[in-house]
């Protein structure tokens, strides 16, 4: 057997290992496939609260034709639309690293020459497509025939909703991976977590459109990035955000994009830096 | 492939409550120095909380050290990990490297992908792999389905599918049955000797250890106490062998000239002795009629625990 060995060129170049990240994803959306079951009874209760949330914003309307821009046929569309990103942006919360954090698996991971945060990235962005195929589509098929919930408009809009749901996934992993990456430092995270979640939750506009919140709110929140993890695909899917306005949004959701993700990778590589000194 | 010069890591250890805690520093590692040739097979052994995983974590490059110097193969584990791990295989037989959930090749196959292994290389490893290990009936199966023998076989191909220069084995059949352990050691050694691969051992199994090691390192309380041959380790430091005599009548006084009396329970005597069975065995038959004798060899677990227990080598290494 000796003969037939060759040399195998090393791995460590810093090169994008876009093989193994393609692969990775796609085990990340098959994988969601394993428990049809489990998916159809998740289904089935995002579906009873979205009937729930409906009944509260259609109150909310009374006779008014418009609330804050909204009609209550956006307000419809708007439910079945968050309803159906709850999983795909993992909206009530994600402590997945953070696990392997405390049962100190990521050691083995660290013994693997590949890109961490890139890794969990490929794996989640292949999770979110598999979700969204699995209980987004359906959802937004029943909004649409019990309700008429409304698609975007023409090609432009399936354009600028497309991007903007892109890039509210990449905000919201990288927030999500950066509120994992304090199980570096505490053992108490999930608890740290479960306040962050709360936040993304009324900030991405899941829990009530933040059009439909004080201005002064809205003008804090305009400065998080919260806004860009979901709130601004909601309106350009809407028509409520439009032409150059939509733009800017994409514009705003791509630097948050890019920033989150500098400071995942920065608080990642101080977090593996601890592990390394103090041991896990 | 291996130098570790005056390695010392010390750990910051939290007592008390969050407010009026103190921290005390611990010793993990205090001064161990040792290199392995490439190669070679090392037993590293020592108690539970001996230093011998703090050792591996610097190796591996998943501990920075408060001082020494240690390279693997001529790198810096912690300074260029990426490069550093690339080289490296490791079996934790605590825990899986597999993906639980996904079916065993597809595992292989994402590791294909992280250590840019050539398909043909792959397709050649995997094959020879599937053949010793026999992994063929299970490699549809989700990692969390297989047996623990599977499991263990499934993740030694898994750690050697990039061929790696060097292998850390981290009690590699703990929990195996007979048969299983004797498989995976089998699979060790050929590894070892047709694939030239380095391997480092840990592990409470002695068996492991005697199958496997020709050398042994024990270290215990950060310190390495004996760093040599394991068959030097049991002439220097075993127990005497043991002579088990069943004589024809319980005798009168079971005293031998020469021998150490053990112990008496009717016709059955045990004597110490040490160097050849012939002369013991002689003055025994002449001290009086003998139904049968058996020679019992000490072993290397009693040495070891002795040495765990008694600090025989606690004044320093030999």
């Amino acid at each position: 057997m000796r003969a037939a060995l060759k040399p195998t060129p090393r791995p460590s170049s810093p090169r994008l290992n876009a093989p193994l990240y393609a692969s990775v994803a796609r085990l990340g959306f098959r994988r969601q496939f394993a428990y049809p079951q489990a998916a159809l009874w998740g289904l089935i209760t995002n579906l009873f609260f979205g009937v729930l949330r409906i009944s509260v914003l259609v109150a909310l309307f009374g006779s008014k034709p418009q609330v804050a821009g909204y009609t209550v046929q956006d307000a419809i569309t708007y439910t079945g639309l968050t309803q159906a990103f709850i999983m795909a942006l993992s909206l009530f919360g994600w402590t997945d690293f953070m696990r392997t954090v405390h049962r100190g698996e990521v050691a083995s991971d660290l013994l693997r020459p590949h890109n961490l945060l890139a890794f969990w990235a490929a794996q989640d962005a292949g999770r979110a497509v598999g979700q969204f195929v699995l209980r987004g589509l359906p959802m937004l098929a029943l909004f649409a025939l019990i309700w008429g919930a409304t698609f975007p408009a023409g090609f432009t809009g399936w354009l600028l909703t497309t991007l903007s749901l892109l890039l509210a996934w990449a905000c919201g992993f990288a927030f999500r991976f950066l509120v994992n990456c304090a199980a570096f430092w505490s053992p108490d995270a999930v608890g740290f977590g479960r306040f962050a979640w709360a936040v993304l939750g009324l900030g991405s506009g899941f829990l009530m459109p933040l059009a439909f919140f004080p201005q002064w709110f809205q003008g804090v929140l305009a400065f998080t990035p919260f806004p860009s993890m979901m709130n601004t695909t909601v309106e350009i899917w809407l028509g409520v955000t439009t032409g150059p306005e939509a733009w800017a949004g994409l514009a705003v959701q791509f630097g948050w994009a890019l920033l989150l993700s500098g400071v995942a990778a920065f608080v990642l590589s101080r977090g593996l830096r601890r592990l390394e000194v103090a041991g896990g | 492939m291996i130098t570790v010069h005056n390695l010392k890591k010390t750990f910051r250890v939290h007592q008390g409550g969050l407010l009026r805690g103190s921290s005390v520093v611990m010793e993990a590692v205090k001064d161990v120095s040792f290199s392995v040739e490439r190669g070679e097979i090392v037993g590293y052994l020592g108690p539970n909380g001996a230093g011998k995983s703090t050792t591996i974590k610097v190796l591996t490059g998943l501990l920075v050290p408060d001082s020494g110097r240690v390279e693997v193969g001529g790198l810096v584990p912690w300074k260029d990990r990426r490069a550093h791990v690339a080289r490296l295989g490791a079996v934790f037989g605590q825990r899986t490297t597999l993906w639980w959930d996904l079916p065993v090749h597809e595992s292989l196959e994402l590791l294909r992908h992280i250590y840019r292994v050539p398909e043909p290389r792959f397709r050649q490893n995997l094959r020879d792999f599937t053949e010793l290990l026999e992994l063929g009936p299970f490699l549809n199966t989700p990692a969390r389905a297989l047996s623990l023998g599977q499991r263990m076989r499934a993740d030694l191909a898994a750690a050697l599918l990039h061929d790696p220069e060097l292998l850390f084995l981290d009690e590699p059949t703990v929990g195996l049955d007979v048969v299983a352990k004797e498989r995976i050691r089998e699979f060790i050694r050929h590894i070892n000797a047709t694939r030239e691969v380095t391997v480092l051992l840990t592990t409470h199994d002695l068996g492991d250890v005697e199958r496997l090691a020709r050398r042994v390192m024990i270290i215990d309380h950060g310190s390495l106490l004996y760093d040599g041959a394991l068959a030097s380790l049991q002439a220097r430091y075993g127990s005497a062998r043991e002579l088990v005599v069943d004589f024809e009548f319980t005798p009168i006084d079971p005293q031998v000239p020469g021998l150490t009396l053990l112990g008496a329970e009717g016709p059955r005597v045990r004597y110490g002795f040490t160097g050849a069975a012939a002369a013991p065995i002689a003055r025994v038959t002449a001290h009086a009629p003998v139904r049968d004798i058996t020679v019992k060899e000490p072993e290397i677990e009693a040495t070891i625990r002795r040495i765990y227990e008694g600090g025989l080598l606690r004044d320093g290494i030999i």
